[in-house]
């Protein structure tokens, strides 16, 4: 039975309908890229599954681990085993090292991973509050990986981070789908795909629509050759 | 051995109490119930006194009534003296309770050049219809330091007035942080600092009103080359109505100042005003404020419930958060109390 489920979803923001009838399957330990233009619906889809409250599913269905979670709110969600990275979160009011110290006691997980990804040296800050692109993108890894989750939803993990900093990002989706965590990751450019051992599926969302879905190397070919029109 | 009375033993602090001070006064209403110097303080000239007892000693008497306008109700109270040259690694705790009729303290504190203090004081309120009104003078010597903590935690029908009086020597710093983690029917405080020539001065107040009317009030003087920061977390809910007016005043050459206030909203009934009003009687002088009053963001609610913390959690969190932030800095010896009472606000907030 694959970990999630997404059927014929449609999600409205405001008055707006943004995703128009995704369907979708991710299994355990499975990494799903997904491409997509600015405004395609990408990041929407990741939130309606994480269930933030202004991302409202008027349609269709959202199974994880084969239960409806649709009707979940977000903290429910993320306690069943959904982690959000957050694609460039602003500042949150909470000294970094207090949330790691909540979550790591909530998810009876040690903040090993804090050293790890080289972020003993904000502990003390506001979250987020001054963080380089790199910091910012360490900092929200280390959050979901806190969380101990069993299906990771990535919102652009690779962009305005360095070169090292996503070789790290890389390494750890790796460690997160060995251990069988379902990864979806929202990606503009592709970058982080090299650093990724195994990509089972690759998706192109276009116009709040899957118009693709198929093998990582062709799929950045047709990209590569003729953009998203492409995928027209 | 603790006797029943003992509001620290009862928790009136929210459990909060210095452990391992150096000095320990305790006072429940008129009566002292506890007046302790640790061994070998008093050989190296440190001195803590009940004020009436003290009243009649010419030091304490030049001292007296020097900072604030004498109120002749204030009999009890403290009288602390630290010696020149004195380092103090523990720190002094004062406490003083009430939980019958009307308290009205007048404290002393006399800190001798170059040395060094913290001071852990708490006034708390048990019962309803009492009142407490503390009156503080504190003297720096030269190049003396004292870090102050205040922690505040009132019954809701509790009349409080604080007035405290601060003279800084020469080079002197003094760092207080004034926690309020349950507000009175009514509160006026009001803190005055003249900082005199290249004196430092932190004042942060992190007060949380659930209730009530409060008004906190900060003035602080500066001479050639002081600076001063004052720093407000003021947190206000269920109605309460705070008003802050801070004032600094430069009147030497060099000197700085910054003025941060801001207040989280976290209901519509609330009222909260800041007034910070900057002072320049030098031109060379550079006084900056910042002020901000708003609610809860709803993009933080959200960011924190994706990491699985519910709304009321959330809430409690960035409440936590937004006083805690609101710390520049903290005697280490005294880190653990206020996380404390930052956990106590944390699991109030949640309601």
């Amino acid at each position: 039975m694959p970990l999630l489920v997404l059927e014929n979803l449609h999600v409205r923001v405001g008055s707006l309908e943004i995703v128009k009838g995704v369907s979708l399957e991710i299994d355990a330990g499975e990494v799903h890229l997904l491409f997509g233009p600015n405004g395609s619906g990408k990041s929407t889809l990741l939130r309606a599954i994480m269930g933030l409250p202004s991302y409202v599913v008027s349609r269709g269905r959202i199974l994880f681990d084969g239960r409806d979670v649709s009707a979940l709110r977000a903290h429910e969600r993320a306690r069943l085993g959904i982690a959000l990275m957050h694609q460039n979160p602003r500042p949150v009011s909470v000294r970094f090292g207090q949330l790691v110290a909540e979550m790591s006691r909530r998810y009876g997980q040690r903040p090993d991973v804090i050293g790890k990804l080289g972020l003993d040296g904000l502990l003390d800050r506001e979250l987020f509050r001054g963080f380089s692109g790199g910091e910012m993108k360490r900092a929200e890894l280390a959050l979901v990986l806190l969380q101990r989750p069993r299906l990771a939803l990535l919102d652009e993990p690779d962009s305005g981070v360095d070169l090292p900093s996503l070789r790290v990002v890389g390494s750890v989706i790796n460690e997160l789908a060995s251990g069988g965590v379902a990864v979806l990751l929202v990606t503009h450019t592709g970058l982080i795909a090299e650093h990724i051992e195994r990509v089972r599926r690759t998706h192109v969302m276009v116009g709040g629509r899957l118009v693709a879905s198929g093998d990582l190397h062709e799929i950045l070919e047709r990209l590569r050759e003729g953009g998203y029109d492409a995928f027209a | 051995m603790r006797s029943p009375s003992d509001p620290e033993a009862a928790g009136w602090g929210g459990g909060v109490a210095a452990e391992g001070a150096a000095a320990r006064y305790l006072q429940k209403n008129v009566d002292v119930i506890r007046l302790v110097l640790a061994k070998g303080l008093s050989e190296r000239g440190v001195v803590i006194k009940r004020m009436d007892e003290a009243a009649g000693d010419e030091g304490v008497k030049r001292l007296s009534w020097r900072l604030l306008q004498e109120r002749p109700g204030a009999s009890t109270g403290v009288f602390i003296y630290v010696p020149p040259r004195t380092k103090l690694s523990a720190p002094l705790s004062a406490c003083f309770a009430v939980d019958k009729g009307a308290q009205e303290v007048h404290n002393v504190v006399a800190i001798g050049e170059g040395s060094s203090v913290t001071l852990f004081s708490t006034c708390v309120s048990a019962g309803e219809g009492v009142s407490h009104s503390g009156f503080t003078e504190i003297y720096l010597g030269e190049g003396a330091e004292l870090d102050l903590v205040m922690i505040h935690g009132w019954t809701k029908r509790t009349e409080v007035t604080a007035e405290t009086a601060v003279l800084a020597g020469e080079g002197a710093r003094f760092n207080e942080l004034y926690l309020a983690f349950r507000s009175p029917a009514n509160l006026t405080s009001r803190v005055k600092v003249v900082a005199g020539r290249g004196a430092s001065a932190l004042a942060s107040t992190l007060y949380v009103a659930g209730g009530g009317s409060s008004t906190l009030e900060t003035h602080v003087e500066l001479a050639e080359g002081a600076s001063a920061e004052v720093i407000s977390r003021v947190v206000v809910a269920r109605g309460a109505a705070v008003r802050q007016p801070i004032t600094i005043e430069a009147k030497g050459e060099g000197a700085r100042g910054h003025i941060e206030c801001r207040s989280l909203k976290l209901d519509p009934r609330s009222t909260v005003e800041t007034v910070p009003a900057l002072r320049s009687l030098h031109g060379e002088a550079q006084l900056t404020h910042e002020a901000a009053i708003g609610k809860i963001s709803q993009e933080e609610l959200e960011y924190l419930t994706s990491k699985g913390f519910s709304e009321d959690e959330a809430v409690a969190l960035l409440v936590r958060g937004f006083l805690e932030l609101g710390v520049r800095s903290l005697p280490p010896a005294l880190k653990p109390q206020v996380e404390a009472l930052l956990n106590l606000i944390s699991r109030s907030a949640r309601g």
